[in-house]
């Protein structure tokens, strides 16, 4: 069953629309809400993620797929079938096309199509019930092929641009430690060459002092 | 009165004889100004007629002025001045003429009236005195009168009967036409513009001292001239000459003054009546027709100051008093309420309305640390990279994107560019981070009572029908969400699924547990199932119509609406015909008994008995869902508590006493077409925030807090304001002006979310009769009124009653103070001319209907009723409903060819008084929610047959007006429009009385009219004279 939709703009994560009193029976679903918004930011700095996706996420699924520089994401229970929530997303990525195609990309404030929730709404309600005579149809439909669309937790998807940062981070703190350690090994160098050869020199010189002076005086 | 100046009544004998000549120098140029002043803005404040006149006299005489004429009067408001018309006969003498006619808007009233400075306006202000070579610029500059302040001051008050026309009211309204009198009025100011020049300087320079030429033009020096007026005042005023000997000496050290109240501070202005000396005589001697009254209307203050031009439209924002006191006692010596009157959605006129401005790429540009929205009072630094905050004066960051250069004045150089730095009301979109949740759809939901008497009254009917003749104007299409829900002893929900041709109705009927029969459905999309909804709507009337069921489940009902709503919120909407009598939630019969009334006891039949209600109104108002409640009852159905639903969630209660289809379907359809149809902001939150050192601390209105100053309302739209009074945190205030900014976060009802910033100034002062001449009366009205109403859900109303006229007392007894003494006022009641209408609205307050009388009076439930809708009044509307207007109509519909456009022009308000009422004539009464036909006793019968065709002789209670086929008829239909387009927010029902049908003229009429005597309450007369002795008492 189909617990939230949402709809937004893959460049700035800007959320265009999303569907009317989403997520009434879900416990939590602010939780859901913000994990989404964090998908969205995350799919809004790594532009090559694959545009069809599903994601875990405790008893819930997010699936989305990114269209035309849109993401359209719906969350359904585990049990429902991969295939129908696809379906649903790829009917409401026609319409949303349709009558929103030319102002997707000018849209200047949140939610500035928030008028499509209606159709959310109508179409949420037809992928309701995955008894129905058309669902069944639909499952039983060969062409729209699911199985090869990755599923991954959304602890890795969050966590990949959490771990992609540590890592950067480290590498970064060791390119600059290491420029640190490269110019104390020289300066400890040079510190080293001076005790090893002050010494001698000073007796040098010293015996250099007494030679000129005897010659001096002598 | 008649203790007034003997000076006057000599008057007309014009001790300058010789003057008369100068007059038609004045009287043309006057007329030529007259009409470039109409331009002006009304506001002006009117300059005293000239008390100069002893200096002017020579060179007016001899006739150089039409051109002169400009000369910029001086304002000086010297209140004294003006009056004494003595001294100048001749000019006066002009002036005279008109002094009758200042009742009519269009006339300048302004005999005593100084010229109106805005008459010079086409005049530059001569920098020094003398004027001649003035070019006559238009209007432009004078703009501002001096500092905003009313310099009113001229003792309008005048009660002297010489001067029956002169009433005080008129002059903040005064079209610029005084003309006229131009010279007359700024004389008094002479003394001053040179003076001023260089003291105040910056505030001058902008309007323009008017001086007048005229007496200019003798480029006399001023200063002479200055101290001649006084001396001349006094000399034959006596009592009268109030301020003039004060006036020439503050003049001339106004260089001391602080800038802002320069020019104000010059001179004290304030109206006085004299009042008989004899307290409690039979007669007291105070001509009752020249008492001050507001037949203007309410004047919104907009002479604001120079300066403070920025500031958002006061439709928006009213202050108490535009002078915010600098310290502690001087607040506390300010008897009267000190805050502010907010109506954030206002309806701007055509034209006017607030702009919308797109942020949310760059961010909102908001302070860092008191978030205050970026504003037309900020300053930029730091050649454009800093801004200063101008609340909480911390300098933050210019965003990249808004960065621009400054230019040498300091002024950003696309500031023409930016609304947002130079309107004091803007809105912008919002970006994500002020939404918890996509914006919601408009959701309209209908509690509907399907009981017997409901049926009877035939209010589901109307209320069906105007649903249905709405659906088509429902804000929000194609999102708009509906659903129904009737009750009586069970409560009835409604499948409206969009595949359905019928709407199925689902009938629950355990009242203990109230649960919802089907998920979805219940709420549905207009748009999509319109045939259903529409279906529904036909079907209601004749569903129930042999309904004789007389419970009502209302609490079960409502907990069920709440829980179809819960998800989304949105607008409740209850139609409430009987008292709730099952399941939670039910009420007894508490008001009906009289023994109550008078004792402590009293209150409680004024506060909700049950405490569901409120718990009920504050889940409402957590999740979104504003209630309106539609009450309907004959009998007593303890509006108290049901109200309360309304007064928590930022609604409002509409009451129909003994709704009856055929008297009132008009009415009720109006007021819920409005209701449905008005812009409305949903899931909104309002802050005010002000400068540092003051706070708001205490809110009023119909509303729930969400914190200690966050203003929760669900549901709000034009016709809603809110009040909230102010306190000192600081001992002793530093800055200059504070600020303070409302802002309202809402959804519009297209779907976007935008915040709605208002933006206003005042300045700091440290002199208490600065704050007087700065007060709005309205606005104190306003916020009086709110606490009176508050303070009867505590006390008695006598108790509220006497704490109003208890303020007033005080405010008036500080003012006295103030100046009473210096100048020798003795059995004179003094005031300040803005507060002249003080008095009057407190009487009327008292009158109102929720605190007029005791138990008989008013019924319970209408004291209610009443008091709740006061409480959301916005302060133009409760001025009306205060002193609502008298006019005579009979003249008007003789009058052949007079057209209705024609009649407003010529409308003149009466004085609220049974002597304003001819038993010939044809009256027509007004507040705002009701329309009053009057028919005098010995009306010409062509006038009542023309009107009313056969029904002229017959009981007029039975008898409703329509329009017949006659001329006369068509103009009163045509007029009763007007009235009720000049205010759309209730339906003014028109009621129809013949004087002497008792008792309905007297409870229409007889106890509307609030300056009359009525069962033991004060007339306007004695409760001034009551006021004046207790200020006096006390001093």
């Amino acid at each position: 069953m189909v617990k939230l939709t949402m709809i937004a703009r893959v460049t700035d994560g800007l959320p265009l629309a999303e569907g009317l009193d989403d997520g009434r029976e879900v416990k939590d679903v602010e939780l859901y809400k913000q994990q989404v918004k964090a998908l969205f930011k995350n799919l809004a700095n790594r532009p090559n993620e694959p545009s069809r996706m599903s994601v875990e996420t405790g008893p819930y699924v997010f699936h989305y797929i990114i269209e035309g520089r849109v993401c359209y994401l719906t969350m359904c229970d585990r049990a429902y079938p991969k295939k129908l929530a696809f379906q649903y997303l790829e009917d409401l990525k026609n319409e949303f096309e349709r009558v929103n195609g030319p102002q997707i990309e000018t849209a200047a404030r949140p939610y500035a199509f928030i008028k499509f929730d209606t159709f959310i709404q109508r179409t949420k309600k037809l992928y309701q019930d995955t008894h129905t005579q058309r669902n069944i149809a639909k499952l039983n439909d060969e062409l729209y092929e699911v199985h090869q669309i990755m599923t991954r937790n959304v602890q890795e998807v969050l966590g990949v641009g959490e771990k992609l940062d540590q890592v950067s981070e480290m590498s970064s703190r060791l390119t600059s430690e290491s420029r640190i350690y490269a110019d104390k090994a020289r300066d400890l160098n040079r510190q080293a060459l001076i005790r090893k050869w002050a010494p001698v020199a000073i007796v040098f010189g010293v015996v250099f002092l007494l030679f000129w002076v005897k010659t001096k005086i002598w | 009165m008649g203790t007034e100046n003997p000076g006057r009544p000599s008057f007309p004998a014009t001790p300058f004889a010789a003057a008369p000549p100068t007059m038609t120098p004045f009287s043309n140029s006057g007329s030529v100004v007259g009409s470039e002043a109409s331009n002006l803005r009304p506001m002006r404040p009117t300059v005293p007629p000239n008390t100069s006149p002893p200096m002017t006299a020579g060179p007016a005489g001899s006739g150089e002025s039409p051109a002169f004429r400009p000369a910029p009067p001086t304002r000086f408001n010297d209140p004294s001045l003006p009056t004494p018309p003595s001294s100048y006969g001749p000019p006066a003498a002009g002036t005279f003429n008109r002094f009758p006619t200042p009742p009519f808007g269009s006339m300048p009233p302004g005999p005593p009236a100084r010229a109106p400075v805005v008459g010079q306006p086409p005049f530059q202000p001569p920098p020094s005195q003398v004027s001649p070579p003035l070019s006559f610029r238009p209007q432009g500059q004078i703009p501002g009168v001096p500092m905003g302040s009313p310099p009113p001051g001229v003792n309008t008050p005048q009660i002297d009967s010489s001067f029956p026309a002169s009433r005080p009211n008129f002059q903040p309204s005064f079209p610029p036409t005084v003309s006229g009198y131009p010279a007359a009025g700024a004389s008094s100011q002479l003394p001053l513009p040179g003076y001023v020049k260089q003291s105040n300087a910056p505030f001058q320079a902008p309007q323009g001292p008017p001086v007048q030429s005229p007496f200019q033009s003798p480029p006399v020096g001023y200063a002479p001239s200055a101290p001649t007026p006084s001396p001349h005042f006094l000399s034959q005023q006596g009592g009268l000459a109030q301020a003039p000997p004060v006036a020439s000496p503050y003049g001339l050290h106004s260089s001391t003054m602080p800038p802002m109240g320069a020019m104000q501070g010059l001179i004290e202005d304030f109206s006085s009546l004299s009042i008989g000396s004899v307290p409690g005589s039979i007669d007291p001697g105070v001509d009752s027709k020249s008492l001050p009254r507001p037949l203007e209307g309410d004047v919104e203050p907009n002479s604001l100051p120079e300066g403070y031009s920025l500031n958002c439209n006061p439709r928006y924002l009213r202050l108490t008093t535009n002078a915010i006191p600098n310290s502690q006692s001087l607040v506390s010596r300010w008897h009267l309420p000190l805050g502010a009157v907010v109506c954030p959605l206002a309806q701007a006129p055509e034209g006017e309305e607030v702009s919308v401005l797109n942020f949310v790429s760059s961010g909102i540009i908001r302070c860092r640390r008191c978030r205050t929205y970026v504003n037309p009072f900020v300053t930029f630094t730091d050649s454009g990279r800093k801004w200063r905050c101008n609340i909480c004066a911390l300098l933050n960051d210019v965003p990249g994107d808004y960065f621009a250069h400054l230019d040498a004045t300091g002024r950003r150089v696309d500031l023409d560019q930016r609304p947002e730095l130079t309107k004091g009301s803007v809105e912008f979109v919002a970006p994500t981070e002020y939404m918890v949740r996509p914006p919601m759809p408009p959701l309209y939901f209908f509690l509907i009572d399907v009981s017997i008497s409901s049926v009877r009254s035939g209010m589901i009917e109307v209320v069906a029908k105007t649903i249905k003749s709405c659906l088509d104007d429902l804000p929000g299409f194609p999102r708009t969400q509906i659903g129904f829900i009737t009750y009586d002893s069970t409560v009835h929900f409604y499948n409206m699924k969009s595949s359905l041709t019928q709407p199925q109705m689902m009938v629950v009927s355990d009242l203990d547990d109230i649960f919802i029969p089907l998920p979805d459905d219940l709420l549905v999309n207009l748009s999509e199932s319109r045939t259903v909804v529409e279906a529904f709507l036909d079907s209601l009337p004749t569903m129930f119509q042999d309904n004789l069921n007389m419970e009502s489940a209302f609490g079960p009902a409502l907990k069920a609406a709440f829980m179809v709503m819960s998800q989304l919120g949105g607008k409740l909407l209850i139609f409430q015909n009987t008292m709730p009598s099952l399941g939670v939630g039910r009420l007894k019969l508490r008001g009906d008994d009289p023994r109550a009334y008078g004792t402590d006891k009293e209150y409680s039949l004024r506060v909700p008995e049950d405490p569901f209600y409120k718990q009920m109104a504050a889940d409402f108002t957590k999740f979104q869902i504003g209630v309106n409640v539609y009450a309907f009852s004959d009998k007593y159905s303890d509006l108290a508590s049901i109200g309360t639903l309304a007064k928590y969630t930022g609604g409002q209660l509409y009451y129909y006493p003994s709704f009856q289809a055929a008297n009132h379907s008009e009415k009720l359809s109006h007021e819920l077409t409005r209701d449905l149809t008005r812009e409305t902001a949903w899931e909104a939150v309002m802050r005010i925030r002000c400068g540092k050192g003051i706070r708001f601390t205490s809110y009023h209105g119909n509303f729930m807090l969400r914190s200690t100053d966050l203003v929760a309302l669900p549901a709000v739209d034009c016709d809603k304001a809110y009040a909230m009074q102010l306190s000192l945190e600081e001992t002793l205030l530093t800055n200059q002006t504070v600020y303070f900014q409302v802002a309202l976060l809402y959804t519009a009802s297209c779907g976007e979310r935008r915040i709605r910033v208002h933006t206003a100034a005042a300045p700091v002062v440290s002199d208490l009769g600065e704050m007087y001449r700065q007060a709005d009366t309205g606005a104190i009205v306003s916020m009086l009124s709110r606490l009176a109403i508050e303070k009867t859900m505590s006390s008695k109303l006598e108790d509220v009653r006497s704490n109003v006229h208890l303020r007033i007392v005080k405010a008036l007894r500080e003012y006295r103070n103030l100046y009473a003494v210096q100048h020798r006022l003795g059995g004179r009641l003094i005031y300040p001319e803005s507060l002249k209408f003080l008095p009057l609205y407190g009487l009327a307050l008292c009158k109102s209907t929720p605190l007029r009388g005791g138990y008989s009076d008013v019924p319970l439930d209408e004291r209610c009723a009443a008091g709740f809708t006061m409480m959301a009044l916005p302060v133009k509307n409760l001025l009306k409903l205060l002193y609502p207007s008298l006019v005579q109509l009979d003249d008007y519909l003789l009058k052949p060819s007079a057209s209705a456009d024609e009649f407003r022009k010529v409308m003149k308000r009466l004085p609220l008084t049974a002597d304003s009422l001819d038993s010939r004539g044809l009256y027509v009464y007004d507040d705002g929610l009701q329309i009053v036909l009057w028919f005098g006793r010995m009306l010409s019968p062509d006038i009542a047959m023309n009107l009313l065709g056969p029904d002229a002789a017959a009981e007029l209670s039975r008898v409703t007006l329509v329009e017949r086929e006659t001329e006369m008829s068509r103009r009163l239909m045509g007029l009763l429009k007007k009235l009720r387009e000049s205010d759309p927010s209730y339906h003014q029902l028109c009621n129809l009385v013949r004087q002497g049908e008792q008792p309905r003229e007297g409870f229409m009429v007889l106890t509307k009219l609030v300056e009359d005597q009525t069962g033991g309450t004060n007339g306007y007369v004695d409760w001034l004279i009551q006021l004046h002795r207790q200020v006096q008492q006390n001093a």
